[in-house]
């Protein structure tokens, strides 16, 4: 720091301010030092809540995961019955699975064509079905 | 942070001269302290004195000095706490700077605002009681310190008369003890810059002080 061109006049002002500047720096009084002191503490517990160790951080989550789960089983009651089915709804399946199981009268038009062309023809000459 | 009993020792910063008795820790002994990893206790411990006098100088209020500089410790703990120690200087006297600028700004604001009114005006202190404040607690030359702090105090004085960027450059230049890099990042501009503005503070300063130095 020679005030860049080197010359002594201005090398003597540098050498006096900083030795002015480190002498009022050092010999602070009491009262502003201690507020410094305080002001450091200040920010240093700052950085103290900042940096919370891990298990301040685990046992929240572990509540949080206990209350889910202790939630889930109350709402799942593992003995309720299944819904009840309707009674037509299952007299109407019972008569389906007969029929399917009787298998004769679905082999009618096979057997008996004759039938089924006469029913035809019944049809077309009397459409309204009155006679 | 108990001050009651330290160990002093210093701390080596990287751009800032080894301040002598600035930096305290709780160390058991000074090689101790010394072999320590550079926590952010001990390195604003280390610069917090500097800083402030700095802010101090730059804004001639002692409490506003206070304020930014427990603003910027704040803002470096918070946003740069757990980047590597080696950062901490130019960022720490980066937000440092930016908070001395801040309250310039801000009283200039004020000062535009108010200024017709008598109590609003900046240039009213009470550099009586400020003076008779700075005289350092016991010691054994209280002569010598009173001498020392006059001519402190006129350099305060022809240092507040300089412009802005002058300013910063001689506190961070010779003050500081910054190189002119060092200086370059934290005032945001060219080396040349820095170069061109410290050369000017000196011959404004040597035009004000040498007669009376």
């Amino acid at each position: 720091m020679s005030g860049e061109d080197g010359d002594p006049r201005n090398e003597a002002l540098e050498r006096r301010a900083r030795e002015l500047f480190e002498a009022s720096a050092s010999e602070l009084d009491a009262r502003t030092a201690s507020r410094l002191a305080r002001a450091r503490a200040a920010a240093l517990a700052e950085l103290d809540s900042h940096r919370r160790p891990a298990w301040q951080w685990a046992a929240p989550v572990a509540v949080a995961a206990s209350a889910a789960l202790v939630a889930v089983l109350l709402t799942r009651a593992p003995d309720a019955p299944p819904a009840p089915i309707a009674a037509s709804d299952a007299a109407a399946g019972i008569e389906a699975l007969e029929l399917l199981a009787a298998g004769d009268d679905l082999d009618l038009a096979a057997e008996d064509p004759e039938f089924y062309a006469w029913l035809e023809l019944a049809a077309l000459d009397d459409p309204d079905g009155q006679g | 942070m108990d001050e009651s009993n330290p160990v002093a020792c210093p701390v080596t910063l990287g751009i800032v001269a080894p301040a002598p008795a600035v930096s305290t820790c709780r160390a058991p002994s000074e090689e101790a302290c010394l072999e320590a990893p550079l926590t952010l206790d001990r390195f604003l411990a280390g610069v917090e004195r500097r800083a402030f006098r700095l802010a101090e100088i730059a804004l001639r209020d002692r409490d506003e000095a206070l304020d930014v500089v427990q603003g910027a410790m704040l803002r470096l703990v918070r946003s740069y706490g757990r980047r590597p120690s080696e950062e901490w200087p130019p960022l720490f006297h980066r937000i440092l700077l930016n908070g001395i600028r801040d309250a310039q700004r801000r009283r200039s604001v004020r000062s535009r605002l108010f200024g017709f009114l008598p109590q609003h005006r900046d240039d009213q202190r009470d550099d009586d009681t400020d003076l008779v404040e700075r005289i350092p607690d016991g010691g054994p030359d209280p002569e010598r310190r009173l001498m020392a702090g006059q001519a402190m105090q006129r350099l305060e004085t022809a240092l507040g008369e300089l412009p802005p960027r002058q300013q910063e450059a001689f506190l961070l230049r010779c003050l500081q003890g910054m190189d002119v890099a060092e200086a370059a990042e934290a005032m945001g501009c060219s080396e040349g810059s820095v170069k061109t503005h410290y050369f000017r503070a000196l011959q404004s300063l040597r035009a004000k002080l040498e007669e009376v130095w």
